[in-house]
């Protein structure tokens, strides 16, 4: 493409005829054919959530209708349908709401007054807010409309005072409502702060169809970016105590900052939608990982944040310090914009989530890329960097082996900041650093190879110049791009379909179907699990798609939570319920007997003609989430009395011993304390990882410095080379070898403890009402349990024909619901009825029944 | 104060001179986005800023130092010609 073509015709001369916004018949029916196939697109691999699914249907089935309008109508239309995609989304109440919010705001920035005057409201107004948003103030709306409304004003507020203040030219009421509630937003807390002068300045400014087509191809980029960050999410991605050996540390660290594609994938779909209404936006996330500087990565990730800054913090700073000289004045406002960057961060986490984010990696993250910025900045300011006019330039070889080194080099050392900066601790993330003493094989090369592959063909020039009007482009490449789209959506679609990629083998199918859904990782179900029970800091730090579940999760959720429902005790079991407790929920009420139980109140010793069995368990058993007597125990205990009573024991008793957030060796604790309760069973509920679960628990306890009572698993740990108050990363790295053994251990010795008074044993195994990969260690506990001599249960599949939503609290806590619990119940009394020889038969030949 | 400068010619000279040293001066048409087109970036904006205005005797605000006003040569040739006028 020649650049004296991209000239002619690149800029709107003044005396130029404003552009119409017209489109040919063909052209739109081209279009509107590409966006059918990119809904089918959407719907195939289940783009975001089904709530976004049908704010593209309106945006497209919208399109359709936009683009025959004519101009002057096309803008309040736009305004129109962003106001009904709220509805769409959050319904009409919430939408009210955000709309009623949103107008007072902007209208506070009309207000007949001083612009002083106007601010200070605005600050007043955005105090008030906040204190309703953090929960000191009531508040008549619901929750679920904080996220949204801050996307959509806690940036485009600031940039629009800004340019109220600096820009005379003549407004609509249509642009600030366009402006304010543009259309994807509805579905997308994470947002790119768009300028206001760009927004107006450049609507339909180029060909229609040109602008139409690039949208296209950008939500084709961004859906192709987010399939490739499952890709990452689900396979590559490893927690920090998974990292043994220096081909992990690699893929560690690449996996962790691609996961960055999602924010990229994301982008594209909102500013590609957004073009579809002839908003044309400057490209977002410009071939980022190909930077290669630091203030070269600053300028390619995340181009409207950094405009954002530039505009509003860093000239504003640099010109009022400009007296200074250039030099200081550039280092201080550079420092001024990262320190504001780290800030605004803050304050937006706060409206997403309505707590503070005062974490020291992320102040020490900003802060060492703020310097790494300055520095390279300095130096681009005396000795210039090389640029060009958009053509592929002729570099030397040199040149270009020089561009690969440093692009190299910068790729992986902001690897390692990423890391730093997503790390769960400072220590976690220290200690693993010491995979690089661990066994160097042939696939440590595997990452730095591939990403030297890409960085190579990345380097390859080519055309440079951004933002390019489509109608300056050569029309050669223009053809070639809208042909690449087609073909990209196409073959995504037809890989999507499952009578296609299933005639390629199991394995194929399985990764297309995971590809094709937007559960969570592995990784992030764990951390969501371990949420439940103690504050997660990393989640506050935008960890891919955990913290967007966690941003939906109401304030006090249950109303009750862990810190309150149990007490530290001490010792190796840490924590129990709280005596005596009870508290009313929205899911019931919760009430702990005087022995710590989530039950109704028992005599220490049964009568005599009780069958009396020990429910040992974690949340699940002790009903998270549903009311007394909603529990599965309580329900097979109701049951147990209502068809059983006589039948060879006058009475039936179950005692709930389950404790939130218990792990496999605290149930040595548990079983200790049904003993004294003189049972006639013991009911084990496993609900998966039981391995990781027991390693995990074991690495908490030795870098905690907590002695473990139980010599068999004191001498494993010995064994293993964990020592006291060594951090957990390494500690569980160092245990994970042993997993096995350990929780054969902790079976064993619950088995043995039965066998010895002659009590039955069994094993119930529940699933997580979660979707995915959730079970990969599930066989091996089962046959650790069927080995020390459990019974056991096997309840897999008590779930299955049962959609996720039907059995789960909600999305930010898998629990499972009283429905769920009901199904449990169904299934445990049926397997009781199985093994009913097995499991009662010993209580009552000791009491010399037949 | 100073009349009758060729505001784009010179704005020209200097783009190339300070950023484009060896590009050919055709392609470097008074429409070339320079902001947008990313050919310069914050800090060359910088550097020219402060160049004009000593060149010229003026002052630039710093909400002037955007795309309206500075992404093309015709943009920039336009804004000083108001600020020296």
């Amino acid at each position: 493409m020649s650049v004296i073509a991209v000239a002619g015709v690149s800029g709107r001369k003044p005396d130029e005829a404003p552009l119409q916004g017209r489109i040919g018949l063909v052209d739109y029916l081209v279009v509107l054919a590409q966006l059918g196939l990119l809904l089918v697109l959407l719907r195939q691999f289940q783009i975001e959530s089904g709530a976004f699914l049908r704010l593209a249907t309106l945006a497209f089935a919208g399109f359709a209708l936009h683009a025959l309008l004519p101009l002057r109508w096309r803008l309040p239309f736009f305004a129109l349908l962003s106001l009904a995609g709220i509805g769409v989304v959050m319904g009409p109440q919430n939408a009210a709401w955000l709309v009623g919010l949103g107008l007072l705001l902007i209208g506070i920035c009309h207000l007949p007054l001083p612009f002083v005057w106007r601010g200070v409201l605005l600050l007043g107004a955005a105090a008030v807010l906040a204190l309703q948003r953090a929960g000191h103030l009531p508040f008549p709306w619901s929750d679920a409309i904080w996220p949204i409304l801050g996307a959509m004003f806690m940036f485009r507020l600031i940039v629009y005072f800004y340019d109220l203040r600096h820009d005379n030219t003549p407004a609509t009421p249509a642009q600030p409502l366009a402006y304010f509630f543009m259309l994807p937003n509805a579905c997308f807390p994470l947002f790119p702060v768009v300028d206001y002068k760009t927004f107006r300045r450049n609507y339909f400014d180029d060909d229609a169809y040109r602008i139409y087509q690039t949208g296209i191809e950008w939500m084709v980029r961004g859906v192709t970016h987010l399939i490739l960050y499952r890709i990452v999410y689900y396979y590559l991605t490893l927690a920090p105590h998974e990292v043994a050996d220096p081909a992990q540390l690699t893929q560690y660290l690449v996996s962790n900052f691609l996961l960055y594609l999602r924010v990229s994938g994301l982008f594209h779909l909102i500013i590609g939608m957004l073009y579809l209404f002839g908003f044309r936006l400057p490209e977002t996330h410009n071939r980022f990982l190909l930077a290669s500087s630091f203030t070269d990565f600053w300028r390619r990730i995340n181009i409207y944040w950094k405009d954002f800054m530039q505009k509003v913090f860093y000239y504003p700073a640099v010109f009022r310090l400009r007296k200074l000289g250039t030099e200081k004045a550039l280092v201080i406002a550079t420092l001024y914009v990262f320190l504001m960057t780290w800030f605004l961060h803050a304050w937006q986490w706060f409206w997403l989530r309505g707590t503070a984010l005062l974490v020291l990696q992320d102040m020490l993250f900003w802060a060492i890329l703020g310097v790494l910025v300055v520095a390279n900045s300095l130096y681009e300011m005396k000795h210039g960097r090389t640029r060009s006019l958009g053509k592929p330039a002729a570099r030397s070889w040199r040149d270009t082996a020089v561009l690969i080194g440093k692009t190299y080099a910068t790729f992986w050392f902001i690897c390692v900041l990423w890391s730093f900066w997503t790390a769960e601790s400072l220590q976690g993330w220290f200690a693993m650093w010491g995979a690089l003493g661990g066994r160097y094989t042939p696939q440590v090369l595997i990452f730095p190879a591939l990403i030297l592959a890409v960085v190579v063909i990345g380097s390859i020039p080519g055309d440079s110049l951004r933002n390019v009007r489509g109608s300056a482009q050569n029309e050669r490449a223009w053809q070639r791009t809208r042909l690449a789209t087609l073909a990209s959506m196409v073959a995504l679609v037809a890989v999507s379909v499952e009578d296609l990629h299933s005639r390629f083998g199991t394995q194929v199918a399985t990764f297309v179907h995971s590809l094709r859904s937007g559960q969570l990782s592995r990784l992030d179900t764990a951390r969501l699990e371990r949420g439940y029970y103690e504050s997660l800091l990393s989640v506050d730090r935008f960890n891919s798609q955990l913290w967007e579940v966690y941003m939906n999760k109401p304030k006090n959720w249950l109303d009750v939570d862990n810190s309150n429902l149990k007490h530290f005790v001490g010792g190796f079991v840490q924590t129990e319920l709280i005596p005596n407790f009870v508290r009313s929920t929205r899911f019931g009420t919760i009430s702990i007997n005087r022995h710590g139980m989530r039950d109704q109140d028992y005599e220490p010793l049964p009568a005599p003609g009780t069958f009396r069995a020990a429910v040992l368990g974690a949340s699940s058993v002790m009903g998270w989430g549903v009311g007394d007597g909603e529990t599965f125990e309580a329900l097979v205990e109701e049951r147990l009395n209502r068809e059983w009573a006589g039948q060879g024991f006058a009475r039936y008793e179950l005692l709930n011993l389950g404790v939130p957030g218990y792990q496999p060796p605290q149930q040595l604790a548990a079983m200790e304390r049904a003993l004294a309760l003189a049972p006639d069973a013991v009911f084990y509920v496993a609900t998966g990882r039981e391995i990781t679960r027991a390693v995990a628990y074991l690495a908490e306890v030795a870098h905690k410095g907590i002695p473990i009572p139980y010599p068999e698993l004191a001498e494993i740990v010995r064994r293993a080379g964990v020592t006291q108050g060594m951090d957990e990363t390494t500690a569980r790295r160092q245990l994970a070898p042993h997993g096995t053994e350990v929780l054969t251990r902790v079976y064993g010795r619950i088995a043995g403890q039965a066998r010895e008074r002659g009590l039955s044993t069994v094993l119930v195994f529940l699933p997580q009402a979660r979707e995915g990969a959730w079970q990969e260690e599930t066989p091996e506990t089962l046959a650790i349990a069927a080995a020390a001599g459990f019974t056991v249960l096997d309840f897999t599949d008590v779930y299955r024909e049962h959609p996720i939503e039907s059995i789960r609290l909600a999305p930010w806590d898998d629990h499972p619901n009283a429905y769920a619990h009901r199904l449990v119940a169904e299934r445990l009394f049926a397997g009781l009825q199985a093994t009913r020889d097995t499991v009662f038969r010993p209580a009552a030949q000791a009491r010399g029944q037949q | 104060m100073e009349t009758g400068i060729d505001f784009a010619r010179e704005v020209k000279q200097y783009i190339l001179d300070e950023f484009l040293p060896g590009e050919n001066p055709d392609d470097l048409t008074d429409d070339l986005p320079l902001i947008s087109g990313g050919i310069i970036d914050s800090i060359a904006t910088l550097k020219m800023v402060l160049h004009f205005e000593e060149r010229y005797g003026i002052v630039l605000e710093a909400h002037e130092a955007d795309k309206e006003h500075l992404d093309t040569i015709r943009d920039i040739a336009a804004l000083l010609a108001s600020k020296a006028g």
